[in-house]
């Protein structure tokens, strides 16, 4: 009975709704399952970034492997007897592994970068849960720096602690403001929020190129390069691997992880979560159960765009302390936060692993690790976003449902 | 033709809502112009009245019922106001140093080109329904693969090398929609992600690819360049000579294009079909149009046209190459079509708004610092979004826009 | 007039799908020149049937013959070929695009090879427009004209592809009277001019006046072709309708007590605009089953969402146990204690990538002990869940099993579960039991008519006569969009049927 009127609706014309991004992100398969569609996208994602360095004329297995030991991953594999001192202190303990070795402190560079990804993968998966494409992550991520240099250069003589912490609130504020205008707009009039975000993003990175450029209100007391001001000591957070000096793993990594599990909390155990899911699978169902749909849009993109926020404010007061006018045009981390989130399929551990992933890359191919000699700095940068390019391509694919369903082909 | 146009202004109705919130919007941007040389008012009173008189007229057709145009007027009135307020207050000799029409006029057409280039090639892709968030990377890759083949051309084709830039470029840039095509029509893979992915791997193989050939010595400076028609007669001419006198080839291609995707998109048969498939696509299914087909052909030519933009960046108007060079350009043009609703001229008109708005914060820095060209670069991507916001929303564009097509 | 060899003849025309027979050896023929019109309830298989003529399905097994010959019709392009039109039910028009540009779109005629000759295309539509009667204006847009005039342009369409026999499906179900009046008319001038017409309808009183045979169809087989001349309403209802083995639930006789539901007056627009349920009063009391019976798309689905708060009302009242609930939205309504079982349990009664726990939660999850300060205690809705999934005997899965993974009696048993845990003061229950097995259906009876022992004020609205008969204690008709009938439960299929279908008994049509 069912089916006969399968061909009517068939029939039927398209309701002139707001396209919604693919729903195939959260796995049906959970645990390890779940991640085979990641793993085979990465590995077919680095297979032809192989490719393009091999038709290039270098050796891609030479070039992996130096952009491997930049990244400190290699850490872990040397086991050894160490001593270790005491972080915020100056007694030692053992260790098993070398806290200062060239590949303790290359790894101290990779958590530093995957902080952020953290934070801004986080703010791309969650606006997916409630079914919208948040792209604006960039944007949301400058206003938190913005906003954070600002405090954080302001206010001199303030307590550390609230110092700190009010650079981190109001930062993530300013992003929740600033995705809170795009979800407002599709709450209400339904415009889309994939062309609402770029815009706020061109915005946000032109106002902050006005700002901290030659002659803006915010630029810092060295009138002739295009800098803020340093925030003050008390709003920065504290190192407790490696020296401040010297770019040193800050809290912030661990602000991050708690992060994450705030994420999976809200998601999977709050009311909150329990609508934007809701509302993200099926929004017909979620109004007929009584959930206000245009408030979860605009809540989720709010919530959204507060981690992307919190992750300008962690860099700047974990490591960078100041802002450029040159870094501002140029940096990408809210996109690779987009990479980080699609392989991540939007959840917790994903985007953990991912962004872990995505953070070893970036050092791996940054001037400081990579050996010249083996692979130019500048193109290894571009082969980064040549597979940041794969890995989005592919992970549309569902990889994974199509190894599930090439192993069942083969048993028959 | 002048009967067309005389039956079209003979149309006119000039009490219609319409007409009365489109002088509105004329108003407020006259409201600015008078504050600005060569009649350089000095007193706010003028662009504050005529300013408030176009708020006005657009109250008065929004009340009536014609949104768009009655927002657009109000917003006008706004933005004429401020700006004329803030002209009144700058110096004369400021205004002067800045507001050189002739220069900003051929400045204006200068930065429009390439947007209109990606925006018309927004527009084919979009028009059969398949979004492209991808026209900056397919500028991009025209940019590089255009000045890459000039240079490759240079030894055996000499100073037309600059042919074999274009046409390369344009390989390239269909090359990459083609893949958007295939992950969008076959593979139905949403064509948001797909589109920037495709952004993303265009800048990375164009850096990659520069910085390997280029990467020391950066682009050779003696390129052969597209060259600029010189129109003898009118170059010296006291207004138009700068602005017309001497305009690159592909701006004139541009406004061939440009008619030229009128008359093919609202003209012909072909056009109608690209319409219906972008708008009902079922419907189009049912009278035996082939839905999959026009979606490639669109898509892939929209990859062509965007690509040629890029090439007349790199090798018509900077001639030289660098990572990144189009900085987000593609996005405007994209903002344009979205401005201009999908239709050639409108989108023109948005395109020369936003080149304005470009060739502006070029000229502002000399008189009054760096800081405020930067700020101007905002300006296009705010009107885009009041336009998104307040005026156009829900309805985006062709109604199957977004949504990939499955044949039963 | 028509000639007596057959244009079109459908011999053993037997289609399945996966556990449905839709057409079992259906035998139809079309004379020239004739209108021959298909009749029967949803679900009889007359679409199926008419699909396969237009190309969009393949019979598994009969013959198609056209003027005698046997044709293969695998696509649409080939019954288009062939003559075929057809004018569906939600139109495949193009709205921003004008009238001629929909008619001539695929088929444009050309100015210098190349460039649209749009003046053309307007003159030849306004050419068989004029011949056929179909007054349109050419240079109209599509979302600018009304519903009829949008069908005369669908009609132009097959009309201009040079279709001889034409289908027409459903045709006045979004038409004014005086709109279908007109289609009349236009229909006898195209028959007039030799074309002949399969008209699908479900009302009586139309087939009657416009065809001049008529074909019913029921649960997929052909029960007779007679002519128009000679039959009468009473006669089609009961081939429509047809007697079976009534499903009586075993229940005490109603004690009906105060009104818990009041409806008065009540009007609302669809998404179209146009007015689907007119001016609809009635009450439904604690401790009764009311039963809605009608047609699809008569009303039903738009009264249900009024009720629910889920569509805005225009005029009238709607009163939930004394408090007015008319502009009450979803959440609220669901507060004041009106439970709801959607008509489509896919797409507005679960969330299928949700577990069960999830599901069973989508009202309660608000309050404690579900919740507590905005966090969900897991525990307490898995122990609740468990405890209703044991209740209504939902099997094939735990309460971590996703919805979707369910079969459909079961996924119903879940909503149920979640609606009646509730303790709804009224209960809606749209189509309850639409596409179940009969031992779902049967548990889906048992606790409706339990619910209503318990005190509730229950709304059943069903397609099948069966259903509403043997649970309901008062039953109405609704029919576009107005109550037409009021019946005890031991009226007969035949008379609901009939007022089901628009039947009058020769009085003029409300």
């Amino acid at each position: 009975m069912s089916d006969e009127l399968k061909g009517e609706d068939a029939l039927a014309p398209p309701s002139p709704e707001i396209p919604q991004p693919s729903q195939q992100f959260p796995s049906r398969f959970g645990g390890l399952k779940g991640a085979i569609g990641p793993l085979l996208t990465t590995i077919l994602a680095f297979l032809m970034g192989g490719l393009v360095v091999l038709f290039t004329g270098k050796d891609p297995i030479k070039v992996y492997k130096a952009i491997f030991n930049g990244t400190g991953l290699n850490w872990f594999f040397h086991v050894g007897s160490h001593s270790a001192r005491i972080p915020f202190g100056t007694a030692h303990m053992w260790f098993p592994w070398d806290t200062a070795s060239i590949a303790a402190q290359n790894l101290q560079q990779t958590l530093l970068l995957t902080t952020p990804i953290i934070l801004t993968a986080l703010a791309v998966a969650f606006a997916f849960r409630c079914g919208m494409f948040n792209i604006g992550g960039q944007g949301q991520y400058l206003a938190g720096t913005i906003f954070a240099v600002w405090i954080g250069s302001s206010f001199n003589g303030m307590s550390p602690w609230l110092h700190v912490i009010l650079c981190l609130v109001v930062g993530t504020l300013a992003g929740a403001v600033l995705a809170g205008i795009a979800g407002f707009l599709k709450a209400t009039v339904g415009a889309h929020e994939v062309i609402s975000t770029i815009m706020l993003n061109w915005i946000a990175i032109w106002v902050g190129s006005y700002l901290f450029g030659q002659g803006g209100p915010l630029q810092g007391s060295q009138k002739s390069i295009p800098i803020s001001n340093d925030i003050v000591e008390g709003a920065k957070l504290p190192v407790f691997w490696g020296l401040k000096l010297l770019q040193g793993l800050s809290i912030g990594i661990f602000i991050a992880l708690a992060i994450l599990i705030v994420y999976w909390i809200i998601i999977n155990r709050t009311t909150l979560g329990y609508e934007v899911r809701a509302v993200g699978f099926n929004p017909e169902a979620a109004r007929y159960g009584g959930i206000s749909v245009a408030r979860n849009y605009f809540l989720a993109m709010a919530i959204s765009g507060a981690f992307a926020g919190l992750a300008g404010a962690v860099d700047i007061t974990g490591w960078e302390y100041r802002i450029g006018q040159n870094d501002i045009l140029v940096n990408q981390i809210g996109f690779i936060g987009l990479a980080a989130a699609l392989l991540g399929r939007n959840t917790a551990v994903g985007v953990g692993f991912a962004s872990l992933l995505f953070g070893a890359l970036i050092n791996g191919t940054s001037g400081r690790q990579l050996d010249p000699s083996v692979f130019r700095p500048d193109l290894a940068n571009n082969l980064t976003t040549i597979i940041q390019g794969l890995v989005i391509l592919f992970v549309g694919l569902n990889l994974g449902g199509f190894w599930v369903w090439l192993k069942r082909k083969r048993r028959t | 033709m002048t009967a067309a146009i005389a039956s079209r202004l003979g149309g006119i109705r000039w009490t219609h809502p319409r007409t009365v919130g489109i002088f509105g919007i004329l108003l407020g941007a006259t409201a600015f112009w008078l504050a600005l040389p060569p009649l350089a008012a000095r007193t706010a009173v003028l662009p504050i009245a005529i300013g408030i008189l176009a708020v006005a007229a657009g109250i008065w057709t929004y009340a009536r019922d014609e949104r768009r145009v009655g927002g657009g007027a109000v917003a006008a009135g706004l933005l004429g106001i401020a700006f004329g307020v803030l002209a009144t207050r700058s110096s004369s000799a400021h205004l002067d140093q800045v507001v050189v029409w002739s220069a900003l006029g051929a400045a204006t057409l200068r930065y429009a080109t390439p947007l209109i280039y990606a925006a018309i090639g927004g527009l084919f892709c979009e028009r059969s329904g398949v979004i492209n968030v991808a026209l900056e990377g397919m500028l991009l890759t025209g940019a590089f693969f255009g000045i890459w083949g000039a240079i490759w051309a240079q030894s055996w084709a000499g100073s037309a090398a600059w042919l074999v830039g274009v046409g390369a470029a344009a390989l390239a840039g269909m090359v990459l929609a083609t893949v958007h095509a295939i992950w969008s029509i076959h593979l139905k893979v949403d064509q948001i992600i797909s589109g920037f992915a495709l952004n993303f791997l265009a800048l990375g193989i164009t850096g990659y690819l520069f910085v390997d050939k280029y990467g020391d010595t950066g682009t050779p400076g003696d390129v052969p360049g597209i060259p600029d028609v010189h129109i003898h007669f009118l170059q010296n001419w006291y207004f138009i000579g700068p602005i017309i006198g001497q305009l690159n080839l592909m701006i004139w291609l541009s406004f061939v294009l440009l008619v030229g995707t009128y008359i093919f998109v609202f003209r012909t048969p072909y056009g109608l079909r690209l319409r219906s498939v972008g708008e009902h696509p079922r419907a189009a299914d049912t009278v035996g149009i082939s839905v999959y087909k026009i979606r490639y052909i669109a898509v892939i030519s929209s990859g062509g046209i965007a690509a040629m933009g890029g090439a007349y960046l790199s090798i018509g108007f900077v001639h030289s190459f660098n990572e990144n060079m189009t900085s987000g350009t593609g996005f405007i043009g994209l903002a344009a079509l979205i401005f201009g609703k999908w239709r050639p001229f409108p989108t023109w008109g948005a395109t020369l708004l936003f080149g304005f708005s470009s060739a502006l914060a070029d000229r502002l820095p000399s008189a009054y610092g760096n800081q405020w060209g930067t700020l101007f670069q905002a300006l296009p991507y705010l009107l885009t979004l009041i336009a998104v916001a307040g005026v156009i929303g829900r309805s985006i564009g062709p109604a199957a826009s977004g949504r990939p097509y499955d044949k039963q | 007039m028509s000639s007596t060899a057959p244009l079109l003849e459908l011999r053993g025309i037997t289609k399945r799908f996966p556990g449905v027979l839709a057409n079992d050896n259906v035998n139809f023929d079309l004379r020239r020149g004739e209108v021959h019109a298909l009749l029967g309830e949803n679900g009889a298989g007359k679409s199926t049937l008419m699909n396969i003529l237009y190309g969009l399905y393949t019979p598994d097994e009969g013959q198609i013959l056209l003027d005698g010959k046997p044709i293969e019709l695998g696509s649409t392009k080939a019954a288009i070929e062939h003559g075929i039109g057809m004018v569906h039910q939600h139109f495949m028009l193009i709205p921003v695009m004008t009238v001629a540009e929909n008619i001539v779109l695929a088929i444009e005629p050309r100015h210098a090879g190349f460039l649209l000759d749009y003046d053309a295309a307007q003159k030849r539509v306004r050419e068989l427009s004029e011949r056929y009667g179909l007054l349109v204006d050419p240079n109209a847009r599509i979302d600018r004209t009304s519903v009829g005039q949008q069908q005369r342009v669908e009609i132009l369409k097959a009309l201009y592809r040079g279709a001889e026999i034409l289908i027409l499906d459903e045709p006045t179900a979004v038409l004014t009277p005086q709109e279908a009046t007109e289609l009349f008319e236009i229909i006898r001038s195209l028959t007039d001019q030799g074309k002949s017409i399969i008209f699908i309808s479900h009302k009586l009183n139309e087939v009657l006046e416009v065809a001049d045979r008529i074909t019913t169809l029921r649960r997929g087989v052909v029960i007779d072709t007679v002519a128009a001349a000679g039959a009468t309403e009473e006669g089609l209802a009961r081939m429509m309708v047809g007697r079976e083995v009534l499903l009586r639930v075993d229940k005490k006789p109603a004690s009906p007590a105060e009104p818990l539901l009041q409806v008065e007056n009540l009007s609302v627009i669809d998404d179209r605009g146009l007015e689907t349920v007119r001016d609809v009063s009635f009450v439904v009391r604690a401790g009764e089953i009311l039963g809605l019976a009608g047609v699809d798309a008569n009303g039903q689905s738009e009264l249900i969402d009024a009720i629910a708060g889920l569509r805005h009302v225009r005029s009238g009242r709607i009163v939930v146990d004394g408090k007015d609930m008319t502009h009450a939205n979803a959440k609220h309504t669901l507060d004041a204690g009106v439970g709801h079982i959607p008509e489509d349990r896919h797409r507005r009664g679960l969330v299928l990538p949700f577990s069960l726990t999830e599901n069973l939660a989508l009202h309660a999850y608000r309050a404690a002990p579900n919740s507590r300060h905005g966090f969900l205690s897991l525990r307490a809705m898995v122990a609740r869940a468990r405890k209703l999934l044991q209740e209504f005997d939902v099997r094939g899965g735990t309460p971590s099993t996703p919805a979707g993974a369910l079969s459909g009696g079961n996924q119903q048993k879940v909503v149920l579960a979640r609606e009646i845990d509730g303790d709804p003061k009224v209960l809606i229950a749209a189509q309850p039991t639409r596409g179940l097995d009969v031992g779902a259906i049967e548990f889906v009876h048992r606790r409706l008519v339990e619910q209503r022992d318990a005190g509730r004020a229950v709304l059943l609205v069903s397609l099948e006569l069966e259903e509403i008969l043997s649970l309901s204690d008062r039953v109405l008709v609704i029919y576009e969009g107005r109550i037409v009938g009021e019946f005890p439960p031991t009226a007969t299929e035949e008379e609901l049927g009939f007022a089901m279908t628009g039947g009058t008994h020769g009085k003029e049509a409300a």
